[in-house]
C-alpha cells in the first residue's frame, strides 16, 4: 500500500487528532511528571508529544491492563450470576514506536493462536495503531536485530514519518487506509520527493544503529540446544534482584494469574500480570516448586523468549528490541547482557 | 468470540468424605443443555471456580461413560480447597473445561492395562478405570495397584471393595504404615510388583501419584522391561488458565495444560525444564 | 485510567512510582524514569504496590465493639466513644499511650505525637520499629555531631568502596542493593559483614563473617586495624579530638589480616559508601554499634566527606520520618530533648497547649501496661518483638482505638476502629533513608466512609479537647516545618513538580568527636548461637500479606512450616546427622524447643537463624534476648 502514502501538514495534526478523538479513545505519549513520558488517553490534541524517548512503560497496558477484568460474579439469592466482560471500546494508539507496534502484533498472535482468547481479542481488534517511525535510533534499542524497526513494513495500521514540516502517512492495512480516507482533505497524496526522503531517512536510521546489536541467532541456537552451562545461569542469577520489571515492561510478555477481586458485594475475576521471575510463579500448593532456584527462572525466561517462542509458536523471537529491560533492570541481567553472556559463555557482571 | 475464562455454573449434587482431608464432589451443570452436551476424556481436567476464591485445576475423577454427574476428588491444601470443603449439596460452583489432552484409550484397545496410583493420585485413574470397566471387553488383563500412607488415607474405599470382588480385575493395595485392623500389604507401591506377574511387552501402565512415587515406580517399570512409550503418567504443574495462555505450566516447548497433563515417559524425558 | 505519581509505601529507599487507577480503584503501577532514586527501577514490592489497597480487606466504616462484636457506626459515635473511654481512663489516673507507625506519613506521625503529648497529655508515644533504627542513629550522631545519616544511594552507586553491614539488602532494601550491584559492576570493591553469605556477599571482594549481635564488635576491630596503621592514609590532617583515648580503647582487640586489608581499602577509597542494615538487640548495644561505625568512617576520613555516604537503613518505609516527627518516648519532634525549653515553648505556641514533657513508655512497654491505647496504621503483632503473643497483652487494654485502612488483627481486637485511607488514596509526605521528603498523592478515593489519616487523627484530638486548624495534609506539613527545624523548607519544596526535598541539615561544622569504644562480644560460648533473622517480617505487613502476588511465598512458608523452622548450615546439619525437614531440639539456659530445619548454604556454621516471622516459636529459648548460645540435637 506504499503508493497510497499521504502527507499532512504538522499544523493540521491537531485537527486530525480531534477528529479521531470524536470516534475513539486516543492514546498517545504525553509528558508526565518531571520529564517522564507515558502513554495515556489524551483529552486534547496538544498533549501528544512527537519528539520523545520511548516511554519506559509500554502501551501494551491498553490491550492487556495490569489488572484486567474478565468476568463479573454476582450473588443472586442462593445462586450465582456470571457476566463476561467484553471491552470493545474503539481506541487509537497514536505515535507508538515501531517496536511497540510490532509487539502488539506479536501479542495478538499469541492470544489468537491455539484457543483464541476472546476477551483479549475484543479489545485488540478495536485498536488502531498509528505508529511513528524512528528516524533517530533510541539510546538502548536494538530493534534492527529483531526485525521490529526502526521503520515497519507491516504490523501497523498507519506509519507516520516525520519529514520536518509534514508527516508522511503510509497505510499498512485496510483499516489504516480507511482511517486516512476519513480524514478527508487534511491529507494530500505524498509527492515523489517526500517518498524518497522517507526512504533516505530509513536508510540513515538503520546506518545509525551501527554494529551495536544483540545477536539472537547464535544465542538462540545455544539456548535451545541446552548448550549454556548451568553454572552460567547460576552466576547470572546473583545479578538479578527478582523484581519482575523485565516482564512488566516487556511489550511482548503476557504471563498472568487469575483471581477474584471483591468489589461492592460482588467479585470480579481478573487476569493480573505475573512474572516468571517470581519464585511463586511455579509454586504448587504442596510447596513443591520445580523452579525454586532463581537460576532456573532466568534460564526459563530466556528459553521462552529466544527459543520456545521462536520455534513453536511464532517464528520470531519474543523480543522486539525496545531496550526497556535494560532501562528497568534492578540488577544487570537484561536481554542484551544475557544474550552476550550466552554467546561468550561467560558473564562479566 | 468466546470469553475463554467464563465458567459454566454447576451445583454440587453430592459430597462424599474419602479421608479426613479429602472429599469427592459430584457436580451437575445448572443448565441441562450444558449437562447433556458436556464431553470429556479420562485424564483431562477442569478448572473449578469457588466464587470469591478463584479457580483451581482438578482431574475428572469420574468416567465419561457415567455422564449423570461430573466428579472431582479434592484434597484440602489451601484457600480454595478449604473453601470448597465447606460447601455442600445445592451450592453453586463454576466449571471450565474440559482442559488438557486426556488418556488415549483407543490406542489401548486389546492391551493389558496396569494402573498404579499413589495417595491422591488415584482420582484421575478412577475415571479411566471405570471407563475401562464399562467397556471391559475391549481390553486385556486389568491390574490396579494402589498405595497410601495409612489405611485411613485410602480413597474410594467402597469401590476398592467392589473392584476386589470383580473377577475381571486384579486389585493390589498397600499402605506405607499399617495400624491395627489392617490385614493387607504394608510397604511402598513398588513392593507390589513382586506380588503379581507382569507382561511388559503387551501392557500399558498408567502411573499417577506424588512425584517421588512416580520416580521410583517408573524406575522399576523400566527395569522390568516396560518401554518408554508404555509408561503413561500425568504431570502436575502450577496452573492458572488451563488454556495455554498464562505460561505458568510451561515446560520446555510444551504447556502441561494443553499438551498434557498426560504424557508418556518418552515425552517426559524430552522435556527440558 | 488515571495515573498519579506517588512514593513507594514499602521500604525506605524512597522510590517513586505512578499508581494507576480506573473507576476509583488502583489497578497498576508504572515506573518513573526520571525519578532520581528509582530511575525507572522498582523491586517486586513496588511493582505490585497497587494490589493491597485494591484486593485487601478494606475498612470502609467506623466500627465499635458492642457485646464482643465490632459493629458499624457513624464517625460521630465512634469518636465520641473513643473520647469518653479515654477520658474516663485518664481521669481515673490510668496510663494511656499512642503508637505511630513507619507505615504512616510524616503528617500522621506528627499528629500522633500531638495527640499523645498535646491531647492525651502523655509521653507514651512510640513505634515498634524505632528500636531497630534510632539507637544506631544516636550512636552515629554521638560521633558525627551533625546530622547522622549522610549521602545518597546515588553516592553509593558512584563509590569505589562499599561496606555493607547486612541485613539482606536484596530483600530488605532492593534499591540500595541495586546501587551496590551497579557500583560493583563498575569496579567498586564490596565488603559485606554478617552471619549469612547473602546475595550481595556473593558479589563481594571479601565477606567478613560476624556472629549475630557482633557486628559492632567486628567494626570495632576494623577501627583497631585502621588506627594501628602507622599513618592512616586519607585520615584527617590533625588527629581528631579523642583519638588517643580511642586508640587505647581498641588496642587490645585482635586484628586479623583481613580486617587490616579492609581498613586499608576503606582508608584508600576516594568515595566510600557504608550501608548499615537494621539490627536487633538491646538499644545500648546498637548505640555502641552506631558509635563504632561512625568512628570507623571518621578515622578513615569518610565521615562528612562529600561523595562518601553513611546510611543506616530503616527497616520499613517511613521509619526515619516517624522518628523525626517525634514518635519517641524520650524526644520531642525534631529529635529534641524533652527538657529543651525553646522547643517546648514552640510546640506550646503552635498547639496552643504545652506538650507533656514526661518520659513515656516505649512501644514494647505499652501493651498490657496502658489502659488506653491509640494505634495508628500499625498491626501490633506484625511488628512487636513478641509477635503473636502480644495479642494477649493487647486484649487487656480497656480502650483500644485503631486507625487503619485494613482489617488487621489489631483492628479486630479494637474497641473503636476508624477507617482511614491507604497509601493509594492518602496524602502527605514520607521521608526516605536518604532524608528525602516526598509526597504521597491520592490516586484513588478512600473507600466508603474512610477518611484521610491526618484528618481522622485531628478529629480524635479535637474530640479530646485539642482543636485543629488544618484543612489539608499540607497545612500539617507547614506546621511541622515550624517545629521540626530540618523540615522548615520542606513544605513548599515538595510541591508538585519537584521530586521531593531533602531535610536540611542544621548548619553544623563541628568536627567529629571520637570516643573510646566499648566492644561487646555477645556470645562466647559455642557450639551454636541461635538468633532471629532480621528485625522485620514483610510477610506480616498488610501491604504484602494483602497483595495476592506478594503474599505467595510467605503464605506458602507458613503453610509448610506451621510450627516454624530453623535455618542451619549443611555442616551443622551433617554434624547432627539431620537432613532438610527433620527436627532438632534447641536448648538454651532459658528454655527449649523442637523445630524442623531448613538447610541454608548461606549460613556460617554455628549460626542458627529463625526467620523473624516465627519469633514466637523461640521466645522461650531466647528468653528476651536477641541471640543466645544453644545446644542442638536431633529429635529421634
Ligand atoms: C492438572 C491438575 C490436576 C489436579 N487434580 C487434582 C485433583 O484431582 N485433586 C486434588 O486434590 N488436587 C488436584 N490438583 C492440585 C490442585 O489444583 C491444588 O491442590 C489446588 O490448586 C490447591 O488450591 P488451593 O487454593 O487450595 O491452595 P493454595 O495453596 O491456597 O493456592 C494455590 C494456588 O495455586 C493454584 N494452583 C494451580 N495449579 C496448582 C498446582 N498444580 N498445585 C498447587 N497450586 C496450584 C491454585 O489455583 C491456587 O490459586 C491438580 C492439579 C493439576 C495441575
Ligand atoms: S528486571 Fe532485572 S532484576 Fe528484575 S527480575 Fe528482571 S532480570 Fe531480575
Ligand atoms: S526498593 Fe523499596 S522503595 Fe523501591 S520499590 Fe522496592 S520497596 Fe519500594
Ligand atoms: S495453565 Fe496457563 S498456560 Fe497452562
Amino acid at each position: 500500500m506504499a503508493n497510497e502514502a499521504r502527507t499532512i501538514s504538522k499544523r493540521d495534526v491537531a485537527g486530525w487528532l480531534a477528529a479521531l478523538m470524536r470516534r475513539a479513545e486516543v492514546i498517545a505519549p504525553v509528558a508526565a511528571h518531571g520529564g517522564d513520558v507515558a502513554f495515556a488517553a489524551i483529552s486534547s490534541p496538544e498533549q501528544v508529544v512527537f519528539d520523545f524517548q520511548n516511554s519506559l512503560h509500554p502501551p501494551k497496558q491498553f490491550v492487556l491492563p495490569q489488572t484486567d477484568p474478565l468476568v463479573v460474579i454476582r450473588r443472586n439469592g442462593n445462586g450465582i450470576e456470571l457476566e463476561p466482560v467484553r471491552d470493545a471500546h474503539p481506541r487509537v494508539i497514536f505515535n507508538l514506536r515501531s517496536c511497540d507496534a510490532r509487539s502488539l502484533a506479536f501479542l495478538y498472535r499469541m492470544h489468537a493462536s491455539d484457543l483464541p482468547d476472546g476477551a483479549y481479542l475484543a479489545r485488540a481488534e478495536n485498536v488502531t495503531l498509528v505508529s511513528l517511525a524512528c528516524t533517530v535510533p533510541c539510546e538502548l534499542g536494538f530493534c534492527t536485530c529483531c526485525d521490529a524497526g526502526p521503520f515497519l513494513k507491516e504490523g501497523t495500521d498507519v506509519q507516520l514519518t516525520d519529514l520536518g514540516e509534514h508527516l508522511l502517512a503510509e497505510p499498512g492495512t485496510d483499516k489504516g487506509l480507511a482511517m486516512l480516507s476519513e480524514a478527508g482533505d487534511l491529507f494530500r497524496p505524498a509527492r515523489p520527493d517526500e517518498e524518497r526522503r522517507r526512504l533516505e531517512l530509513e536508510e540513515a536510521a538503520k546506518r545509525a544503529f551501527g554494529a551495536e546489536t544483540c545477536h539472537f541467532a547464535s544465542a538462540m541456537r545455544r539456548v535451545s540446544t541446552g548448550r549454556v552451562p548451568e553454572e552460567l545461569w547460576g552466576t547470572m542469577s546473583d545479578w538479578c534482584l527478582e523484581c519482575g520489571g523485565c516482564n512488566f515492561v516487556c511489550p511482548t510478555c503476557y504471563c498472568f494469574s487469575v483471581k477474584d477481586m471483591k468489589q461492592d458485594g460482588s467479585w470480579v475475576r481478573c487476569r493480573t500480570w505475573d512474572s516468571c521471575q517470581y519464585q511463586a510463579f511455579t509454586l504448587e500448593a504442596s510447596g513443591h516448586n520445580p523452579r525454586e532456584r532463581r537460576a532456573d527462572r532466568i534460564k526459563r525466561r530466556f528459553f521462552h523468549k529466544v527459543s520456545a517462542q521462536y520455534y513453536l509458536r511464532d517464528g520470531t523471537v519474543g523480543c522486539v528490541g525496545c531496550g526497556r529491560c535494560v532501562r528497568v533492570c534492578l540488577g544487570t541481567t537484561d536481554m542484551p547482557a544475557v544474550v552476550e553472556a550466552i554467546r561468550k559463555g561467560a558473564w562479566n557482571g | 468470540m468466546d470469553n475463554l475464562f467464563l465458567p459454566r455454573l454447576a451445583r454440587i449434587a453430592l459430597v462424599r468424605d474419602e479421608t479426613p482431608d479429602t472429599k469427592t464432589f459430584g457436580l451437575r451443570f445448572r443448565d441441562p443443555v450444558d449437562q447433556r452436551d458436556f464431553r470429556f476424556l479420562p485424564g483431562q481436567f477442569l478448572e473449578l471456580s469457588v466464587f470469591g476464591f478463584g479457580e483451581a485445576p482438578f482431574c475428572f475423577a469420574s468416567s465419561p461413560t457415567r455422564p449423570e454427574l461430573v466428579e472431582v476428588t479434592v484434597r484440602r491444601t489451601g484457600q480454595l480447597t478449604d473453601a470448597l470443603h465447606t460447601l455442600g449439596p445445592g451450592d453453586e460452583v463454576g466449571l471450565r473445561g474440559p482442559c488438557g489432552n486426556g488418556f488415549d484409550l483407543p490406542s489401548a484397545q486389546g492391551k493389558d492395562l496396569l494402573f498404579i496410583g499413589g495417595g491422591i493420585g488415584l482420582p484421575p485413574l478412577r475415571g479411566l478405570i471405570w471407563n475401562v470397566l464399562d467397556e471391559r471387553e475391549r481390553f486385556g488383563r486389568v491390574t490396579i495397584m494402589y498405595g497410601a500412607k495409612t489405611p485411613a488415607d485410602l480413597v474410594y474405599k467402597d469401590e476398592l471393595q467392589e473392584w476386589a470382588a470383580r473377577g475381571d480385575v486384579e486389585l493390589l493395595v498397600t499402605v506405607d504404615r499399617s495400624n491395627n485392623g489392617w490385614t493387607g500389604n504394608v510397604g511402598m507401591v513398588p513392593t507390589l510388583f513382586d506380588k503379581t506377574e507382569l507382561r511388559p511387552k503387551t501392557t500399558l501402565s498408567y502411573v499417577c501419584g506424588p512425584p517421588v512415587m512416580i520416580k521410583f515406580v517408573v524406575q522399576d517399570l523400566l527395569m522390568r522391561g516396560f518401554a518408554d512409550d508404555a509408561i503413561i503418567s500425568t504431570l502436575e504443574r502450577m496452573m492458572q488458565c488451563g488454556v495455554g495462555k498464562c505460561n505458568h505450566c510451561a515446560i520446555g516447548h510444551r504447556y502441561v495444560c494443553r499438551d498434557g497433563p498426560v504424557f508418556t515417559f518418552r515425552q517426559i524425558k524430552e522435556l527440558v525444564e | 485510567m488515571d495515573s498519579v505519581l506517588t512514593t513507594c509505601p514499602f521500604c525506605a529507599c524512597g522510590c517513586s512510582l505512578y499508581v494507576q487507577a480506573s473507576n476509583g480503584r488502583p489497578t497498576g503501577v508504572a515506573p518513573s524514569e526520571n525519578h532520581p532514586v528509582s530511575r525507572g527501577r522498582l523491586c517486586a514490592r513496588g511493582w505490585n504496590a497497587h494490589e493491597a489497597p485494591a484486593w485487601g480487606d478494606r475498612l470502609t466504616r467506623p466500627l465499635v465493639r458492642r457485646g464482643g462484636r465490632l459493629e458499624p457506626t457513624s464517625w460521630e459515635n465512634a469518636l465520641e466513644l473513643a473520647r469518653a473511654s479515654l477520658t474516663t481512663l485518664i481521669e481515673a489516673g490510668k496510663d494511656v499511650g499512642v503508637l505511630g507507625s513507619a507505615r504512616a506519613t510524616n503528617e500522621e506521625n506528627y499528629l500522633a505525637v500531638r495527640l499523645a503529648r498535646g491531647a492525651l497529655r502523655t509521653g507514651s508515644v512510640d513505634s515498634f520499629l524505632r528500636a531497630t533504627y534510632q539507637p544506631l542513629v544516636d550512636g552515629i550522631v554521638a560521633v558525627a555531631n551533625g546530622r547522622a545519616p549522610a549521602g545518597t544511594l546515588a553516592d553509593v552507586e558512584a563509590s569505589d568502596f562499599i561496606l555493607v553491614l547486612e541485613g539482606d539488602l536484596a530483600n530488605t532494601h532492593p534499591q540500595a542493593a541495586h546501587a551496590v550491584i551497579k557500583a560493583v559492576k563498575a569496579g567498586a570493591r564490596l565488603v559485606t559483614v554478617g552471619c549469612a553469605r547473602t546475595q550481595l556477599a556473593r558479589l563481594a571482594a571479601l565477606h567478613l563473617p560476624a556472629l549475630p549481635g557482633e557486628r559492632g564488635f567486628l567494626v570495632a576491630g576494623l577501627v583497631a586495624a585502621a588506627v594501628a596503621e602507622p599513618e592512616p592514609a586519607g585520615s584527617p590532617e590533625r588527629p581528631l579530638p579523642g583519638f588517643e583515648a580511642l586508640r587505647g580503647s581498641v588496642a587490645a582487640l585482635p586484628v586479623s589480616e583481613q580486617l587490616r586489608q579492609v581498613a586499608r581499602w576503606l582508608a584508600q577509597a576516594t568515595r566510600a559508601g557504608i550501608l548499615v542494615g537494621p539490627d536487633g538487640g538491646p538499644p545500648e548495644r546498637l548505640v555502641r554499634e552506631g558509635t563504632a561505625i561512625a568512628t570507623l568512617a571518621a578515622v578513615t576520613g569518610h565521615l562528612g566527606r562529600p561523595g562518601s555516604a553513611l546510611l543506616p537503613l530503616p527497616a520499613r518505609g517511613n521509619l526515619r520520618g516517624a522518628c523525626e516527627m517525634g514518635v519517641m518516648p524520650h524526644l520531642l519532634p525534631g529529635t529534641i530533648p524533652l527538657t529543651e525549653a525553646t522547643a517546648g515553648a514552640r510546640l506550646a505556641r503552635v498547639w496552643g497547649r504545652a506538650p507533656a514533657s514526661a518520659l513515656g513508655l516505649t512501644a514494647a512497654g505499652m501493651p498490657g501496661r496502658v489502659a488506653g491505647l491509640v494505634v495508628h496504621a500499625e498491626d501490633v503483632p506484625a511488628v512487636a518483638p513478641t509477635g503473636q503473643d502480644v495479642l494477649e497483652a493487647l486484649g487487656q487494654t480497656e480502650c483500644l482505638v485503631v486507625l487503619d485502612a485494613f482489617l488487621t488483627p489489631t483492628a479486630r481486637a479494637a474497641h473503636v476502629v476508624l477507617p482511614v485511607a491507604s497509601f493509594a488514596e492518602g496524602e502527605g509526605t514520607i521521608t526516605s533513608l536518604e532524608g528525602r521528603v516526598q509526597r504521597v498523592r491520592p490516586a484513588a478515593r478512600p473507600p466508603g466512609e474512610a477518611r484521610h489519616g491526618w484528618r481522622a487523627l485531628s478529629e480524635l484530638s479535637a474530640a479530646l479537647g485539642l482543636p485543629f486548624p488544618y484543612r489539608s495534609a499540607n497545612d500539617v506539613l507547614r506546621e511541622i516545618g515550624e517545629v521540626v527545624p530540618a523540615y522548615a523548607a520542606v513544605a513548599d519544596g515538595t510541591r508538585d513538580e519537584a521530586w521531593g526535598t531533602f531535610t536540611s541539615p542544621p548548619s553544623d561544622d563541628r568536627e567529629p568527636t571520637l570516643r573510646p569504644l566499648a566492644a561487646d562480644r555477645v556470645v562466647a560460648a559455642l557450639p551454636a548461637v541461635l538468633a532471629l533473622e532480621g528485625v522485620f517480617d514483610w510477610g506480616s505487613d498488610p501491604l504484602v500479606s494483602l497483595s495476592p502476588t506478594l503474599c505467595r511465598d510467605h503464605v506458602s512458608r507458613r503453610k509448610l512450616y506451621p510450627q516454624g523452622l530453623v535455618q542451619m548450615s549443611r555442616r551443622d546439619a551433617d554434624g547432627l546427622g539431620v537432613r532438610h525437614g527433620w527436627s532438632v531440639r534447641l536448648a538454651s539456659a532459658h528454655g527449649e524447643v523442637a523445630l524442623p530445619i531448613v538447610l541454608c548454604n548461606e549460613l556460617e556454621p554455628g549460626v542458627l537463624l529463625v526467620p523473624y516471622a516465627f519469633r514466637e516459636r523461640v521466645a522461650g529459648v531466647l528468653g528476651g534476648r536477641s541471640e543466645v548460645p544453644v545446644t542442638a540435637e536431633k529429635v529421634q
